[in-house]
């Protein structure tokens, strides 16, 4: 692409063979390729000018990353009360399970009630028998001590604590009921704990992705002015900041493809390391909950969220230094 | 192939390195450009490579105004000049294939394609079969040959030269001189500034002088040699 010498050039007797644009767009992605696995080689050849900044890379995120999975997995503990506005009825010991019935319809029709399930005194009396351990010292009791229960799953837009405690209201004011019971307080306790976490990891994450950010641009920065000279001869025998630029930006993309296998690495260790927790935890519970790690896509993204740190920061760097160094 | 109108330019901080400097440098032409050092030879090379850009006036390269060149253009324009230092600006952890194939590859050659223009360019500064040398394998004539061979690799219309025998004995500097001329022989036009007075009469080139920052003489009013007043138009 010459300038100033468009029409005379043929004429000038040294004889020239130009490049066409089809040669020049195809070399364009050669020389792509040509630059990122010379900039990839360049880290191969001095592995501890950069080490640092790729571990500084790789276990930055793995703070967060971690903090996700954590999130994560006390997320799908509280989607196992999603409905926490569960309300148990205990009804009236005289009723006759004719009227128990009949009230259990009239409940079921309910706008607000989505479903009733009733487990009458016998079944209660017998799963009781069967779990608490007092199986023979009930046999002596004259009658049955248990009420017939309703379980009460209010619609939607009732299962919010404060439309709940509303619906408890309103069934406690019903003459075959004794107690209503809402269990909400402890689910929204946990819930509010994790939106508590969810925006501190947020809040964090985003710190330490600015931290990433600054540190590779300075150390693509010191490449810069390391190769200030090289820079400099290149830029007068007609390199185009664009070409000059590639290469650095090409490694701050190779610190970001190393850098993210670090933090799969390391997040793979730490949960590694918490499992153990976490299991004796939940045995004490008796639950069945199992700790899930990243998935194959959430590994992706964090791959790609390092990649994109570093190219970030190199950009950043070559942009202001780059056009900054004019040859004298 | 270069004019120069009422080219000035002031440094910041005042000091005035040229001061309305005309002249017109054929296409095809040799010419020299002497003066005492601080004359402002190199300041007039750089106007010309872009790498300054005048105060007052106008340098126009083959009929286009360098004002009209944006930022971003630089870089072509210079593809088009050869540009040769007195202290060789070469890179000195890479070969001399790879510092004489550095232009090429930015144009975007492959490297097949450079590497038979580099081994042309070697063999014709003389220094065929050492592109695997260090520069610093070189000796300091060698390594002038090496920064020439990088200069004319792409084969530039335009040559200039900084100085280009500075550190070489009076043999040597010969050497490069006839180079220059060879260069000149198939079409290129060439600029050298030296101070090296004794070389350039023998040489009998047209011959530009600076003097604190004017031109005295642009080489033609006085003119030995018929051959560079008949040299093509633009």
């Amino acid at each position: 692409m010459s300038l100033l010498f468009r029409s005379k050039r043929g004429e000038q007797g040294a004889k020239i063979t130009r490049i066409g644009p089809i040669r020049r767009f195809i070399m364009f992605f050669v020389s792509n390729a040509q630059q990122a696995v010379g900039s990839l080689g360049e880290l191969w050849r001095t592995p501890f000018a950069s080490l640092m900044t790729i571990a500084v890379l790789g276990l930055s995120l793995t703070l967060p990353a971690t903090l996700y999975v954590v999130v994560k997995n006390s997320q799908a503990v509280g989607q196992q009360w999603d409905n926490p506005a569960e309300i148990t009825a205990f009804l009236d010991k005289d009723l006759s399970s004719q009227q128990v019935e009949t009230f259990q319809r009239r409940v079921s029709l309910m706008d607000e009630v989505a479903e009733v399930s009733h487990i009458s005194r016998e079944d209660a009396l017998r799963e009781f028998r069967e779990y608490s351990g007092f199986g023979s010292a009930i046999d002596y009791l004259d009658s049955n001590p248990l009420p017939d229960v309703l379980i009460i799953t209010p619609v939607r837009d009732y299962s919010s604590s404060e439309r709940a405690s509303q619906l408890q209201r309103k069934l406690a004011s019903e003459n075959e009921v004794s107690e209503v019971k809402l269990d909400l307080d402890w689910v929204e306790r946990l819930q509010a704990l994790i939106q508590l976490i969810e925006d501190a990891l947020g809040a964090l994450a985003i710190l330490l992705c600015i931290a990433v950010v600054l540190i590779v641009g300075n150390t693509i920065r010191l490449g810069i002015l390391n190769r200030r000279d090289e820079i400099m001869i290149m830029k007068l025998v007609g390199a185009t900041d664009g070409y000059i630029q590639r290469p650095f930006l090409y490694t701050g993309a190779w610190y970001g493809v190393i850098g993210g296998l670090i933090a799969w690495l390391a997040t793979f260790l730490l949960i590694w390391w918490i499992r153990a927790a976490v299991l004796r935890v939940t045995e004490l519970y008796d639950s069945q909950f199992r700790l899930q790690g990243l998935s194959f896509n959430e590994l992706l993204i964090l791959w790609a969220v390092a990649v994109g740190l570093g190219l970030l920061g190199s950009w950043i760097a070559v942009r202001r230094h780059v056009a900054a160094i004019e040859p004298r | 192939m270069i004019k120069f109108e009422q080219v000035s330019k002031t440094y910041p901080g005042g000091f005035q390195a040229l001061n309305q400097v005309n002249f017109h440098l054929r296409a095809g032409e040799l010419a020299f450009l002497t003066g005492h050092s601080g004359a402002g030879k190199s300041t007039l090379l750089r106007l010309i490579a872009l790498m300054e850009r005048p105060s007052i006036g106008r340098v126009l390269i083959n009929g286009h105004d360098l004002r009209k060149i944006k930022r971003r253009q630089i870089p072509y324009v210079r593809r088009d000049i050869g540009v040769i230092f007195q202290d060789h600006r070469l890179l000195m952890d890479k070969t001399v294939y790879d510092n004489v194939a550095l232009p090429l590859l930015i144009e975007g050659y492959t490297h097949k394609e450079a590497a038979k223009r580099v081994s042309a360019s070697l063999d014709k500064v003389g220094l065929g079969g050492k592109e695997r040398h260090y520069p610093i394998m070189l000796s300091g004539g060698e390594q002038q040959r090496v920064g020439i061979a990088r200069a004319i690799v792409n084969k530039p219309p335009l040559l200039l030269a900084d100085e280009p025998t500075g550190n070489l004995d009076p043999k040597l500097s010969m050497d490069i001189m006839r180079l220059f001329e060879s260069f000149n022989s198939v079409g290129m036009s060439v600029l050298i500034a030296s101070h090296d007075l004794g070389l350039i009469a023998r040489m009998r080139y047209r011959t530009l002088t600076l003097k604190d920052g004017r031109m005295i003489d642009d080489g033609l009013a006085h003119d030995h040699h018929g051959g560079a007043l008949t040299g093509s138009e633009l």
